[in-house]
């Protein structure tokens, strides 16, 4: 298959730059090993559009985070997406953390984050009653959020699509192809060959590994684990933003959250290890995470939770990002190494990239604007948010609106029908898509009912659906033909 | 304008059906069942498992037989069922309850009386916290059961079960019977959480192991499951180093509890009691809001599905003549208190207008004579033991409460003789 | 000489720990622990003819459902329950189906008829 631009990986990253690209005339692949979006990082991470005044002066990520944080807040109404801007504290234990407060205050002002400010313990007492009696300050950030990532990296990559980009769901590169002059001629994948001058490795914890395919020893990926816990939904107005432990070596600390949907979150350690597909919680973990939550908020309401995860971020030697075009083999791309502020600066790095092509890779690829480029997308209707004169209008149109699929997110079977429309094929995409399963009781009601209308809609057997791809199918086979192969298996 | 609803009952399960015919006999002229399934009879249609009705059929029925007796005597009593009818909204300032159904579209409907019987849920794994892996071929037992016994497809070949409720040891045998393995079931307290006969019918005649004081510790595998690791706990329920065992499996069912299902019921603004996760209600299973009533595991999670109708009755009756106006507003309200041996009960207010049965459970078992009863000097009954897994009663006569005027509180428990 | 020997009572939710003693000819001596005649009966025949309710579906075609719950009528023999759980996922049934309608008679020899435990409308 022959595209302009192949992009490894639709995490936010990959989405992001698939979408700024559609902005102009080119074809446009982006290639995702998993079954659903989002997969890596981008779907276990903290959820935050960070203010801004956390990165060094100087650095990648202190360049993109500011400008990301700003596009957020228009993007949320052209993806249609939930952006809590609740804004953000770092609390201060101590007058050595106080102090710490201030550095962090003066970067911020370096960086362009407005609004940034130091404020009284009592203070942010008033604003969030349950925080911890002992905080002394706290650094106030009012352009931070909260966002609903699952949303968001569908709806960014969903608008690049919109705009005539194609998606490979369980498509897995292994290789790169280079030309007689050990330039990019495209990717190899489980799916094939995609040909393309321009490949850009957004391949997350994985894209190590592909720039080192490129001949690019010059970073490496150090996978760190992060856990969490995920409270219910009831805990809504326990705490209203985002409040951070003041950081130190080993990243930000734990933080404690309201989600965009108003569940109480919690995370995340910080753990290095060699596996980057490694996202199993441990003990220790959790109880790091339990012991930081407890820290910032005493009466963390952890007999709430509903569940717990872990995500795998990118991160490197350096700390930073690694964005570059590379001068051989040329066409390579890297958006690489991108961790925290990654969500936050991911619009940025893909306004910046396209930057790059053009002004880099232009015997390459030409960057002729798309003057039918749709910047608006709209989410799947959310019958949970809607009033009720919109409700009934809509179940009168399209009755499918007037059954609940998922009753804990009170999902109707007609927002899991338009998730399949667009191209939902796991329980596991739907429930990014709908936040079906993402409940107090994570599936334990619907998911037989989403598995349902997928072998409906999609014509395949029930015992064919999986959770999210690969070997992860729900059932064995059926009752009456699993005992009597197996009967006849015994008696042969 | 269709006729006014006198009693609106949420849940078309043995509660909900029974409180159609309660309401029906005491008098209501409009007695409307909701129910969110195709079918009515709630979870015991996917129950196929004898073990239903002894004490009201004085025979053991089937889930589904269970509740065709029932349905049937409704469908007499002229109660109306509307299926594939959910409620999803309660105004707490008007009574108003928001249906939804793919004919009717969207409704209000405003009942003269409201009663809660949506039953309880399973507990999920998250309640647990177990660390690992988010592979598939974890189940609810309930969810596994509605998988093999209504849509006909197995869960998976090698079973753990984590908790020894009622539904995980009937989805042991059941496992079973359809040609999987099932490769022990793991209960991290010392007592069992389900009854002793199903413990020797449901994994004693088959041979699977049961393990008490141990749990699982982590799940393992990336897609499907692969295996699970199970390690004995001391009596902080904290994992014994040194105990971990891999087991593997590719299936594990949860069986860890139930909880009253009462999202509607908080929407509908009234009052939930902290231990048994269900309304606060009087022996009139009426709830802090008047107009709303409550029966079955909504309130607390009964053994038997005969107490669960009985219960029905009653809040559909109540429920009746509180439409019809003839619920004194001024009833007693006359605390119950649990005893230091008492877990939950229900109900937690006694009017004195009906006579009263209040179900118990024990913080812990008390193996040996033992006496339940309720002071001052209400009720007092002798018991072979006590267990949490079998619910305790005391009955209390009206005329008991009316001849007692001055009564402030009464107290339940149980203690050994 | 005799024997005891001890299990829990099936026949209701109590529960009950039975004792039960024979003598030599295997024949019961007494039977301890239960609460109820139920009791002493099942004692009576777990130890000579043991039997259990057998409960499971069948497959239906045309059904509103793909399965139907069955039962045995009465408790079949403990020893056949394999061969019977066999002989029922062998069947398949037209819906409709009636509550109590005997599916397979005399299952496996057994003199226990399997019969539908639920009405299953057709589609």
């Amino acid at each position: 298959m022959n595209y302009d631009v192949v992009i490894i990986g639709s995490g936010i990253t990959g989405a992001s730059i698939a979408r700024e690209l559609s902005k102009y005339k080119l074809r446009i692949a982006v290639l995702d090993k998993a079954s659903e979006l989002p997969a890596g990082a981008s779907r276990a991470n903290s959820s935050m559009i960070h203010g801004g005044f956390d990165d060094k002066p100087g650095t990648v990520k202190a360049k993109f985070c500011v400008p990301g944080n700003k596009m957020w807040h228009k993007l949320k109404d052209e993806l249609d997406v939930h952006l809590d801007e609740c804004g953000s504290y770092v609390c201060a234990f101590s007058d050595e953390e106080t102090k710490h407060l201030g550095k962090l205050l003066e970067q911020g002002k370096t960086n362009g984050a407005p609004g940034v400010e130091i404020i009284s313990g009592d203070e942010l007492r008033r604003k969030e009653p349950n925080v911890s009696p002992d905080i002394v300050a706290a650094l106030w950030s009012p352009e931070a959020g909260i966002i609903n990532n699952f949303e968001a990296v569908n709806a960014m990559i969903e608008s690049a699509r919109i705009n005539g980009a194609d998606l490979y769901l369980e498509t897995l590169v292994t290789d790169l192809l280079l030309d007689g002059n050990q330039d990019i001629r495209g990717v190899a994948t489980n799916k094939g060959e995609f040909l393309a001058p321009v490949v850009i490795n957004a391949g997350g914890v994985h894209s190590g590994e592909i720039a080192s395919w490129a001949g690019d020893y010059s970073f490496r990926i150090i996978p760190t684990k992060g856990e969490y816990f995920l409270l219910d939904r009831t805990t809504r107005g326990f705490i209203h933003s985002f409040l951070f432990s003041c950081p130190s070596k080993a990243g930000k600390g734990i933080t404690v959250l309201q989600t965009a949907e108003g569940n109480l979150m919690s995370g995340p350690t910080a753990t290095e290890q060699e596996d980057p597909e490694d996202r199993a919680t441990t003990p220790e973990g959790l109880a790091e995470v339990l012991k930081g939550a407890r820290r910032l908020v005493p009466n963390f309401p952890v007999n709430l939770n509903i569940t717990t995860f872990a995500g795998v971020r990118a991160n490197t030697e350096s700390g930073d990002f690694e964005i570059r075009a590379l001068a051989k083999p040329r066409g390579f791309v890297n958006a690489a190494g991108i961790k925290s502020p990654g969500f936050t600066s991911a619009p940025a790095i893909a306004e910046y990239i396209a930057g790059l092509i053009k002004e880099e890779l232009a015997d390459r690829i030409t960057l002729t604007p798309n003057d039918k480029f749709i910047p608006e997308r709209r989410n799947i209707p959310r019958f949970l948010y809607m009033d009720m004169d919109s409700r009934k209008a809509l179940a009168e149109k399209d009755p499918a609106y007037a059954q609940i699929v998922c009753r804990c997110e009170t999902v109707t079977e007609g927002q899991v029908l338009e998730a399949i429309r667009r191209g939902a094929r796991t329980i596991t995409a739907v429930k990014m898509m709908t936040r079906a399963g993402t409940g107090r009781c994570q599936g334990g009601f619907c998911c037989p009912r989403v598995a349902e209308i997928l072998s409906r809609e999609l014509g395949i057997p029930l015992d064919e659906i999986t959770r999210h791809g690969g070997e992860s199918k729900l059932l064995v086979g059926k009752t009456k033909e699993f005992l009597l192969k197996k009967e006849g298996a015994a008696n042969e | 304008m269709s006729k006014k609803i006198d009693v609106l009952i949420i849940g078309a399960g043995p509660a909900g059906v029974a409180a159609g015919i309660g309401a029906r006999r005491e008098g209501a002229e409009n007695v409307v069942v909701l129910e969110r399934d195709w079918d009515l009879g709630g979870i015991l249609q996917q129950c196929i498992h004898p073990g239903f009705g002894l004490r009201t059929f004085k025979e053991e029925l089937t889930g589904p037989e269970y509740m065709h007796r029932f349905i049937k005597q409704a469908h007499d009593e002229g109660v109306e069922f509307r299926t594939n009818t959910m409620v999803f909204e309660i105004d707490k300032a008007t009574n108003t309850v928001w249906t939804m159904n793919k004919e009717r579209g969207i409704e209000a409907l405003n009942p003269g009386a409201i009663v809660l019987t949506m039953g309880c849920r399973e507990r999920p794994l998250g309640a647990i916290r177990i660390p690992g892996t988010r592979p598939s071929g974890i189940y609810t037992a309930g969810t596994a059961q509605r998988f093999v016994n209504m849509e006909g497809y197995m869960p998976g070949k090698r079973a753990v079960i984590l908790g020894s409720g009622d539904i995980g040891l009937i989805m042991a045998r059941r496992m079973i019977w359809e040609g999987a393995e099932v490769e022990g079931v793991y209960e991290v307290m010392s007592w069992p959480g389900g009854l002793r006969r199903n413990i020797a019918q449901c994994l004693d005649d088959y041979g699977i192991p049961f393990h008490l004081k141990t749990t699982v510790t982590r799940i393992h595998g990336q897609d499907r499951l692969e295996g699970v690791t199970v390690a004995q706990v001391d009596d902080h329920m904290t994992p014994i180093k040194g105990t971990e065992r891999y087991v593997e499996c590719d299936t594990l069912l949860l069986a860890i509890g139930l909880i009253p299902e009462n999202e509607l019921s908080r929407m509908a603004g009234i009052d939930i009691h902290p231990v048994t996760g269900g309304p606060v209600v009087n022996d009139l299973l009426q709830t802090t809001n008047p107009a709303v009533f409550a029966a079955g595991n909504v309130v607390i999670v009964y053994d038997l599905v005969d107490n669960v109708s009985d219960e029905g009755l009653i809040a559909g009756a109540s429920a009746a003549k509180f439409a019809a106006g003839k619920l004194s507003g001024s009833a007693r309200r006359i605390p119950v208190k649990g005893g230091e041996n008492v877990r939950l009960y229900s109900p937690q207010y006694v009017t004195g207008e009906t006579d009263a049965t209040i179900f118990m459970r024990v913080t812990h078992p008390i193996e040996g004579a033992c006496r339940v009863f309720a002071e001052p000097g209400l009720y007092s009954q002798r018991l072979r033991y006590a267990r949490p897994g079998e619910m305790n009663e005391v009955k209390i006569k009206a005329e008991q409460i009316r001849n007692l005027p001055d009564l402030q509180e009464i107290v339940i428990d149980i203690q050994p003789v | 000489m005799s024997e005891e020997r001890k299990f829990i009572c099936v026949s209701c939710p109590l529960g009950c720990g039975l004792t039960v003693t024979l003598d030599d000819a295997g024949e019961v001596l007494k039977v301890e622990g239960n609460t109820c005649a139920r009791g002493e009966s099942y004692a009576r025949s777990e130890v000579k003819d043991p039997r259990r309710v057998f409960a499971s579906t069948v497959r239906v075609k045309g059904g509103k459902l793909p399965v139907c719950p069955i039962r045995s009528k009465t408790p079949a023999p403990k020893g056949k329950l394999s061969e019977i759980a066999r002989a029922v996922a062998e069947l398949e049934v037209n819906a409709p189906v009636k509550i109590g309608q005997v599916l397979i008679h005399n299952v496996c020899g057994s003199d226990v008829d399997i019969v539908a435990s639920r009405d299953l409308a057709a589609v």
